[in-house]
């Protein structure tokens, strides 16, 4: 029996190939798509989870209170780690890290490293990082100890081991010992690492008293708490432990933090302090989405095709019910049907995911996968899907065709008339309103990754090429080397150019009624040239001059946004108001134009500026467009012949900026290709769907010719019924796009409108492309020649 | 074997009711050959449908061999019709995608008989209506007479008493036609039950007796045989 229905089953999909053609290419289109969003949506849940101890891990981060604002940070003070092990026993132990970019060097071979991390020694006993060489107890005890992941070590070594010997750490040539080999950091996991330094080597040398500074931040601590801690209570005791061991300094400052927990699990998709390279667990919910609604799509499709087929199996039905088949038995053998059909899609699926994976990890800008066939677990779930989906979408339409009376279909008097012509118009409809809102939803992510690219940022980032010293002794000098060059319009140095980091000052400012108030200030150091350079505007006041001594100290420029902080209602107000901040006191001398320092997701935040010739590392050149390689190439030779030491390394700020926005393009670009997926299913069923209809519709056309109708009037005539329902789709979708997009758009600052333009693109888009689709089969029919399908009957 | 009594079907669309059988009673015997003839709309097809199972009367008493069926559900009815009767059509209703030799096998594979057991029936079938050298073609690659022998073959494949054919012949030429109702005759030798609705005079004279109808009732019964 179950021969029987394989063998009818292969000879009907044989035989109706163009059917069986639309429907294996949109099941398999669509379980490509969902299975690549599968791997996607596995790997970004997946972050983390190899640490053997991930549920024990917590992330401690601060809610920061000033009389200004709010602050929320990725981490606590440098005290909180070593402090909070020793206070609560539930601990088995705190670990802290801190990026940098590191100068390494042996013998010849020099590289910025520019994933280098600050870790304490506890760092291989919270987490699980495979130690390949070396001891995982005492590898990050001492200072100047280091540990290199293997890609990183093949740089220096190449396939000697390096443990044991030692390389030369920062410009100032320090010697470290390379005290462990690590197989290099998973892509799924949140610290990413080429190369650890012992936290000691900070605390203990470049930086003594760290360890108790319970007002300097910019550190990540994790702790690992013993099994069965209740995290709750955990957290309730953390006010009382910061009063006892910094209240004064808290009170003296008037800052007050509270220490939060963050799962590790959750860090990466789910932390909003993360800052730009972070998962989102929206985006894991969105692309869920979009892939239920392409496995929709294609379902879908294939209960439109097989049900517009029923005429055709009608009569098979008949003669099956009357030598003896039962109803179960028919019903088993067209869900037997659709699962081959779906097992056949499965097989085209396996190798066109194997095919398209690697540029889906390029798209996705990592290593979602390395292999389809890596993980068998993965195929299997696959195939149950595939199953799944057989047993689905052939259920309904098995019902239909197994119910059919023989006594009606074999004496030809079968129509399908009115049959599921409803569900099947509701079936298109849904499926346009799914890709229309996919459309639609595209066009406002591209609008919006426009608008941010082109939205006037308030500075030049034109030309503008960055270096950065690193802080080395030679950077006066080789910035005047620069400044006099041919090519060169202008330098600047800065502590921080837009789009990258920038510290966060401890200040008080005087406020409109004459207070000193306390607030966190982003601070940028910039020397006399910076803006002028940046083309940054003054609102009031003036720039940083030469021609005044005391601006190298006594000098402070805010921000609009500073100035609201403050209570000024114009910039004029806030000229010659008083300033404190790290160590420097003085008076605001001018008031710049607010300038987006930060993506356009962030609103523009309170910033000062001050000359600081020591915080200036980074030096900004300004050159002109003619002879670019030449001028670099002449940049390029002063820096080694005046900081040889180090390796020349440059940016240009545009796309250093523009780099901020890659996870929204990525986005982007992922959307853009579902939605034309789902787009593209749509219209492989409607076109499916248009044959089918313009068959069973030839004889009225037929009749309708003879009685004089034109082509265009048939064409018309059967592309109309299909406009119709995108139409519906197009009313449908439109509130849906708009409120799902609204919401999207809300974590962006600054963001476009959407338009009722958009709209009308989508609707015109999506009506021409069903256009297109159906009147290739309006038009055939349409001019076929009547006689011969009137002939037929 | 079968004693209708009282029949009634009615069709009714939303505006036209119309009465297909009215009151029709007649009975027919183990071993007989009975021809249904009648204009266009007689009621022919559908006293065919009620015999064969397909369909239920609305009225009245159908009992075949002994036992009320007129008011058995679907499933009842499916089952006492496989192992009971086989249907020969004017249009032969063979399935495309099969093989002569599956169609033939299709009835005994519902009723569930073995494959070896399959196989040995339908080859005998096949060798009994000369078309063995026939069994892997499709229907499409037949002739007209050959598809419906084809189709005798499947009716009769798993024995059953009764055979009701609609116009067996229909659409065969003359030669053809002929050659079918041989093997009806001869089936009907051996004992099988044969209700033939056909409009052919011809065909008529094969059967023992012809029931005439008219407007969903029987007018005359002329016996021949």
């Amino acid at each position: 029996m179950l021969k029987n229905y394989f063998k009818i089953a292969f000879r009907n999909l044989w035989r109706h190939r163009v059917f069986s053609f639309i429907n294996v290419i949109g099941l398999t289109i669509s379980m490509t798509a969902c299975f690549l969003i599968f791997l996607y949506v596995h790997f970004e849940l997946s972050y983390d989870s190899f640490h053997s101890k991930a549920d024990r891990i917590y992330r401690v981060v601060t809610d920061l209170k000033t009389p200004s604002e709010m602050l929320h940070t990725g981490g606590p003070s440098w005290a909180v780690g070593p402090h909070i092990v020793q206070e609560f026993p539930q601990l088995e132990a705190a670990v802290r890290t801190t990026g940098d970019e590191l100068l390494v060097r042996k013998g010849n071979v020099k590289y910025q490293e520019l994933n280098s991390l600050y870790a304490d020694s506890a760092f291989f006993k919270v987490f699980d990082f495979k130690l390949l060489k070396g001891d995982p107890a005492t590898a990050l005890n001492e200072p100047l100890s280091i540990v290199f992941s293997q890609s990183a070590a093949k740089k220096y070594f190449g396939d000697q081991d390096p443990v044991g010997q030692t390389v030369l750490l920062t410009g100032d040539g320090l010697t470290a010992k390379i005290t462990g080999l690590m197989e290099d950091m998973p892509e799924n996991s949140l610290i990413k690492a080429d190369m650890l330094v012992s936290m000691t080597t900070l605390t203990r040398k470049f930086n003594p008293g760290l360890d108790d500074q319970w007002g300097n931040y910019g550190n990540s601590t994790y702790i690992l708490v013993k099994p069965g801690t209740r995290i709750s209570a955990l957290q309730a005791q953390f006010p009382a432990f910061l009063e006892r061991r910094n209240g004064d300094e808290m009170k003296r400052l008037n800052m007050y933090p509270t220490l939060l927990l963050e799962p590790l699990k959750d860090v990466y998709l789910r932390s909003t302090r993360n800052g730009n390279n972070t998962g989102n667990i929206n985006n894991v919910y969105i692309f869920s989405l979009v892939a239920v609604f392409i496995l929709l799509i294609a379902c879908f499709n294939f209960v439109n095709l097989t049900t517009a087929r029923s005429a055709e199996r009608a009569k098979e039905v008949g003669i099956r019910k009357v030598v003896g088949a039962m109803k179960a038995q028919l019903t088993a053998q067209f869900i037997g049907e659709s699962v081959l059909l779906c097992v056949i899609a499965f097989l085209f699926t396996l190798g066109i995911t194997a095919l398209l994976l690697p540029s889906f990890n390029q798209l996705a800008g990592k290593i979602i996968s390395t292999g389809v066939f890596q993980n068998g677990h993965f195929i299997l779930l696959l195939l149950l899907a595939a199953l799944g989906i057989g047993l689905l979408a052939g259920l309904y339409p098995a019902l239909v065709l197994s119910s059919f009376k023989p006594v009606s279909v074999l004496k030809g008097r079968f129509s399908t008339g009115s049959r599921g012509v409803l569900l099947r118009k509701g079936l298109v409809v849904s499926q346009f309103t799914i890709s229309i809102t996919l459309i639609i939803a595209t066009i406002i992510v591209y609008n919006q990754m426009n608008f941010m690219r082109n939205q006037d940022l308030g500075f030049n980032k034109d030309q503008m090429m960055v270096i950065n010293t690193n802080s080395d002794p030679a950077k006066e000098a080789f910035r005047n080397a620069v400044s006099g060059m041919a090519g060169v319009k202008s330098v600047a140095m800065s502590s921080s150019v837009p789009g990258g980091g920038n510290p966060g000052a401890y200040s008080m400012i005087q406020n409109k009624k004459g207070e000193m108030q306390i607030a966190n200030l982003d601070l940028y150091f910039v020397d006399f040239d910076y803006i002028p350079q940046y083309h940054l505007k003054l609102l009031a006041g003036r720039a940083f001059s030469r021609d005044f001594q005391t601006d190298t100290t006594q000098a402070m420029i805010l921000n609009e946004a500073a100035i609201k902080l403050f209570g000024y209602s114009s910039p004029k107000e806030a000229i010659g108001r008083r300033f404190s901040q790290w160590g420097r006191e003085g008076m605001i001398i001018g008031v710049m134009k607010d300038f987006h320092f930060r993506s356009l997701q962030q609103e523009i935040k309170p910033l000062s500026m001050r000359i600081e010739p020591n915080g200036c590392n980074l030096i900004s050149i300004n050159i002109s467009a003619k002879n670019l390689p030449a001028t670099i190439s002449d940049i390029e030779k002063k820096w080694n012949a005046l900081i040889p030491a180090r390796p020349f390394s440059y940016f240009f700020l545009d796309d250093f900026f523009d780099k901020q926005y890659r996870s929204e393009e990525r986005f982007g670009k992922l959307f853009l290709n579902f939605a034309a997926l789902a787009v593209l299913i749509s219209c492989l069923g409607l076109l499916g769907l248009a044959s089918y209809s313009t068959m069973q519709r030839t004889r009225e056309i037929g009749i309708r010719k003879v009685l004089g109708a034109s082509v265009t009037n048939i064409v018309n005539l059967l592309s109309g019924e299909f406009l119709k329902l995108v139409a519906i789709a197009i009313i449908i979708a439109s509130p849906i796009a708009w409120f799902a997009m609204h919401s999207w758009l809300q974590d962006f600052a600054y963001r476009i409108h959407i338009s009722l333009e958009i709209f009308i693109t989508a609707a015109i888009l999506a009506a021409l492309i069903a256009l297109l689709t159906v009147s290739f089969q309006a038009i055939k029919a349409a001019v076929a020649n009547p006689v011969n399908s009137l002939r037929t009957e | 074997m079968i004693r209708i009594h009282d029949l009634e079907k009615i069709y009714k669309t939303e505006e036209v009711e119309t009465i297909a059988l009215n009151k029709l009673s007649f009975q027919v015997n183990d071993g007989e050959f009975v021809a249904v003839m009648g204009p266009s709309g007689c009621g022919k097809s559908t006293l065919l449908n009620i015999l064969g199972l397909l369909d239920d009367p609305d009225n009245g008493s159908f009992l075949f061999n002994g036992i009320e069926v007129a008011h058995f559900n679907e499933r009842k009815r499916a089952d006492l019709r496989k192992r009971n009767i086989g249907f020969v059509f004017q249009s032969f209703n063979l399935i495309d995608e099969l093989t002569v030799f599956e169609n033939v096998e299709l009835p005994l594979i519902y009723l569930g008989v073995k494959g070896e057991e399959r196989k040995k029936r339908v080859e005998e079938m096949l060798d009994k209506m000369q078309i063995m050298h026939r069994r892997n073609h499709y229907p499409q690659q037949l002739s007209g007479g050959q598809q419906q022998r084809v189709a005798v073959a499947r009716a009769v494949v798993n024995k059953p008493k009764l055979i009701l054919a609609d116009e067996p012949t229909g659409n065969l030429d003359s030669a053809n036609g002929n050659e079918v109702m041989e093997l009806l005759t001869d089936l009907n030798e051996q004992g099988t039950t044969i209700i033939m609705v056909t409009h052919s005079e011809h065909d008529a004279r094969y059967s023992h007796r012809i029931i005439r109808m008219l407007d969903g009732q029987t007018v005359t019964e002329n016996i021949l045989a």
